[in-house]
């Protein structure tokens, strides 16, 4: 037994106030990747190198999240190769970064893909090619492995996300008439992936409304259910589902009717999928390559980046398409598009806490907590044992109003996070402080779009999704709301018709 | 000498508070529900010091000797206390009697200590500062023991030794009032002698703890065990009974010595011996040797692989004589290698193909372990294979987790191999099941090694037979993302103690 003086008394002392040890291991971290100046310098309408280099390509597409990758894969895939993809940060991927270190791979964001339905044919034929499905059979080691999520609720953990122990006869009645609706939505077809496919104005009226509201209409006032109705919100549009159009909050639900459990995920998240596409398409991907201005002209569309302008016979627009009237000469702004704030963290963790209280689980939710959770990157391990892993902390910034929340995001510091999160997790986790050794944030200003009430029947989306004119718009915000599936659909659908405007020619 | 008597109050103080606690936590270890063990112990330990203050008025003379005794008395009793309780509890029916026994007359001893000292100082001081001085440092104690007891003491030195070093406080402070009250004893050198020899029972006490405690142990398993470790990984208990040798791992019974055999001729025999010219071997878990020890007694084979995730496992079973006696030292044998790894991932990164594969893990008991029986293990285990090879899989009771064998079963057919299910009886365990699984025919062995004890050519048809009551089940495979069996294990065992 050897314990320091200085240890003793500090045990001694925590002892009097809190009556636990608390060791005092330094966290380290930082906020890591912000892209909030570069956006803001566009905001700001800074000034930007003139061009002293020209060069030429029948194509660029302007970011290299999912959709503009997709675009670029569909492009290469059909053998077209003069083109180039411009990328802002110094990694592509967007929502689908990922990072690395000396325990896993882990993601930034989008962490899972659901296991796509017979009309996400994109999204089947990319994972066909990446080996993901296989004469008509998912990978098993890439669907996520069981037990996939567990919800805390009363003190207690339990398998799964939708609340099942503690509920009332009346929240039992309540999720039997949800899930009944669930079933006529679906099967009235209007809510497909992707969703142009299914759209039809029999739904519009939804649209109209708010999910709590269209809720409050149907009589269902069930405390767990609207938890778990607004959780569902919180995780896919960074909303609650008061500020949630009442379509987009049905399309969650009904859209999905997956043929086998997943979903499927990696450690790195989507990030997986991104490396994939970037082994194919890597050598058109130019990072660290913020695009100031898009100049529509006659004979084609100059992309000034740096100090070279990008002469294009035609451009992708695959960047959020909020950016587009700050870049692209002439545009008019835009009142439809709203994104929510979001926040994560990765916290290294070189123990698993005492506390963990069930057999490792991908997804860990608890109830009534602001935030999503954390979702193990070692999950997908065919190890027998985990000691050391990385926890992903999802944080939508739902209550309050966007632009509050985003001014909140850049005034406090990286320390107000750090107890934030820890304290969440405290909640359930009450060692976590002797576990974690590192928490790196990341802020996304605009992380996701926000399908609000208007947002999904909006004339100005539809106007901009309609693929016209020399720059074409894809990204996932004019499905309304930010999937990967949206993304690649829009990605892939503005490379077809791209090649159909230059084949034609 | 005013500080040094109040802080002897604060050292008795702790003392009596801290085997307060040792019998409330013993107690709530031993029999469980702490908040009655706690809450009885403390109201007849208050209610027992309580009859100590009212005794204390019958003692009119030689204060200061009578104090030096009750020291004395509690710093034996108390030091002692915690071995006695866990002797009790493993050598006895009335745990419960002794225990409040004990609480009561340390209770009572404790009751008389401060009262006592009250009476032996009162001349020296006013009577209102004795009293202020005395129960401020009597709380500061309490409150010193309290913090201690489950910071330091607990984690650190453990109960038995916890008790003792209070005990040797005790006698500690007897010592020292003979030196603090000599004017008041008389016959202090005989007393500091008694004083000498109880320090020296506790010091020999608190080294011998690790003793006691296993005798403990001992006792309440059902056998003698020789041999216990916590390693990174698993909890290794190994017991004796006469000729008997048991292994646990995490409690789960393994082997016992006296029919291990049937289960290992059975695992190895059928299958192994239905290859022609079998050279290379792999055995996936089968720590202890004994699936090796069967495999060695083929002289064609050149190579046996062992991957097994525990090193202290393989390295007990090399060194330990009861068990290389057991396993006939097969982890010696120049033709077996043993490699320390986690299967799943050894079996995705390693290349070389072999004849056969052995697969012997623990029960699917849990996720981490159901992964080890799911279609993507068995693929990635089948593309090892040679051209000749099959491999055999522990597959679970099909008798007691009917459910959970033909799901191993059906988990084989998926990973697109050819099963043949077969069963044995083993005392020990049971109806016990196994699966060879292979990408051809397999046609059951005309000979087998000499010198075997159960399985025979003539006995083999049997095995594959399985009477109504262990028929096949229809079952969906396991799979990494729903691990059914993990579930049907859960419930087949569920079904069996309900």
């Amino acid at each position: 037994m050897r314990v320091s003086r200085r240890k003793f008394l500090q045990a001694g002392s925590a002892a009097l106030v809190g009556l636990s040890v608390k060791g005092d291991r330094p966290i380290a971290g930082s906020f890591v990747n912000d892209s909030f100046q570069l956006g803001h310098l566009l905001r700001d309408r800074a000034a930007f190198p003139a061009a002293r280099r020209v060069e030429k390509h029948a194509v660029v597409i302007v970011g290299g999240g999912i959709a503009g990758l997709s675009a670029a894969w569909r492009l290469n895939k059909r053998g077209f190769r003069d083109f180039a993809l411009l990328e802002m940060n110094e990694q592509a991927g967007g929502n689908s970064r990922w990072g690395e270190n000396e325990i896993t791979a882990y993601p930034w964001a989008a962490h899972y893909v659901p296991v796509p339905g017979p009309k996400a044919t994109y999204v089947r034929e990319l994972f066909e090619e990446l080996g993901v499905l296989r004469n008509g059979q998912w990978e098993e080691r890439y669907l996520c492995f069981a037990p996939q999520e567990r919800l805390f609720l009363y003190g207690r953990w339990q398998e799964g996300i939708e609340p099942a122990i503690g509920l009332s006869e009346k929240d039992r009645e309540q999720f039997r008439r949800m899930e009944e609706f669930i079933h006529r939505f679906r099967a009235s077809g209007g809510f497909t992936i992707p969703m142009e496919r299914g759209l039809s104005r029999e739904q519009a009226e939804l649209d109209q409304i708010s999910f709590g509201e269209w809720m409050r209409q149907q009589g269902m006032d069930s405390k767990v259910l609207q938890w778990y109705l607004n959780y569902c919100c919180r995780d896919d549009y960074g909303a609650l589902a008061a500020d949630t159009s009442a379509w987009a909050g049905i399309h969650y639900f009904a859209s999905r009717e997956p043929e086998e459990k997943g979903p499927l995920t990696w450690p790195e998240g989507n990030g997986w999928i991104v490396k994939r596409l970037l082994e194919r398409v890597g050598t058109y991907v130019r990072a660290g390559a913020m695009v100031h201005r898009v100049e529509p002209r006659r004979d084609g569309v100059s992309v000034f980046c740096g100090n070279v302008e990008h002469r294009a016979e035609s451009v992708i627009f695959a960047a959020p398409t909020f950016l587009a009237p700050y870049l692209v000469e002439g545009m008019a702004a835009l009142h439809d598009f709203e994104y929510s704030p979001w926040l994560t963290a990765n916290l290294t963790l070189d123990r698993i806490p005492a506390t963990y209280g069930s057999d490792p689980t991908w997804d860990n939710v608890v109830m009534n907590s602001p935030t999503l959770g954390y979702v193990d990157a070692m999950h997908q391990t065919v190890q027998s044992r985990v000691e050391r892993t990385i926890w992903t902390f999802y944080w939508a910034l739902a209550e309050g109003t966007p632009g509050g929340n985003r001014k909140m995001l850049l005034e406090k510091d990286w320390g107000y996070w750090r107890e934030a999160i820890l304290r969440d997790l405290e909640r359930v986790h009450s060692d976590i402080r002797q576990c974690v050794t590192r928490i790196d944030v990341m802020r996304f200003g605009h992380a996701m779009a926000r399908p609000k009430p208007g947002a999904i029947f909006s004339d100005e989306r539809h106007r901009l999704a309609k693929l016209e004119g020399r720059v074409l718009f894809a990204n996932s915000d004019l499905s309304g709301f930010s999937i990967f599936e949206e993304a690649q659909y829009r990605g892939v659908r503005a490379a077809e018709k791209m090649l159909e405007k230059l084949g034609g020619k | 000498m005013g500080i040094l008597l109040f802080i002897t109050v604060l050292l008795i103080a702790a003392c009596g508070l801290i085997y307060e606690l040792i019998a409330g936590t013993l107690a709530s270890y031993l029999l469980g529900d702490s908040v009655l063990q706690f809450s009885t112990i403390i109201g007849c330990y208050l209610f027992a010091m309580g009859i100590g203050s009212a005794l204390s008025r019958y003692i009119h003379r030689g204060l200061a000797y009578r104090f030096v005794w009750i020291e004395l008395m509690l710093g034996v009793i108390g030091g002692f206390s915690s071995t006695l309780l866990f002797l009790a509890f493993a050598y006895s029916q009335g745990f419960q009697l002794i225990m409040y026994a004990l609480v009561v007359v340390i209770g009572v001893l404790v009751g008389l200590e401060i009262p006592i000292l009250m009476r032996i100082v009162k001349e020296r001081y006013h009577f209102r500062d004795v009293v202020a001085h005395v129960l401020t440092f009597d709380y500061l104690g309490a409150l010193g023991a309290s913090l201690l007891f489950p910071i330091l003491l607990v984690p650190y030195l453990g109960l038995v030794r916890s008790a003792m070093l209070f005990g040797l406080i005790n006698v500690g402070v007897a010592l020292w009032s003979t030196f603090l009250f000599a004017k008041q004893i008389p016959a202090a050198r005989g007393l500091r002698s008694v004083c000498v020899v109880v320090i020296c029972a506790l010091a020999v006490g608190m080294a011998q703890a690790k003793r006691i405690t296993a005798a403990a142990e001992d006792n309440i398993y059902a056998d003698e065990i020789i041999f216990a470790r916590d390693t990174r990984y698993q909890h290794i208990v190994l017991t004796r009974f006469k000729d008997d040798i048991r292994l646990f791992l995490n409690s789960h019974l393994q082997f016992s010595s006296r029919d291990e055999y049937r289960y290992h001729e059975a695992l190895i025999h059928p299958g192994l011996s239905a290859i022609p010219a079998p050279r290379r071997a792999l055995v996936l878990g089968g720590g202890d040797g004994l699936a090796v020890r069967e495999i060695l007694k083929y002289p064609q084979v050149e190579s046996v692989t062992l991957v097994d995730l525990d090193p202290e496992m393989t390295r007990l079973f090399t060194t330990h004589p009861m068990l290389t006696a057991l396993n006939q030292k097969s982890f010696r044998n120049p033709r077996v290698h043993i490699i320390n790894a986690d299967a799943f991932p050894w079996v995705d990164s390693n290349t070389d193909s072999f004849d056969f594969i052995v697969i012997d893990f623990p029960d699917p008991t849990n996720y981490s372990l159901g992964k080890l029986y799911t279609t993507a293990f068995y693929k990635a285990a089948a593309r090892h294979l040679s051209a000749q090879g099959s491999m055999v899989v522990q597959s679970t009771s099909p008798m007691f987790a009917r459910d959970s064998y033909w799901c191993i079963v059906e988990t084989l057919k998926q990973a697109g191999l050819k099963t043949y299910p077969y069963h044995v009886y083993v005392p020990s365990f049971g109806e016990w099941g196994f699966v060879i699984a292979s990408p051809h025919e397999y046609l059951p062995p005309t000979s087998l090694p000499a010198g075997l004890r159960f399985v025979s050519v003539d006995g083999l048809p049997a095995m594959f037979q399985f009477p109504p009551d262990m028929s096949p089940m229809n079952m969906p495979p396991n799979r990494l993302n729903d691990q059914v069996l993990v579930r049907a294990y859960d419930q087949d065992w569920k079904d069996i103690s309900h």
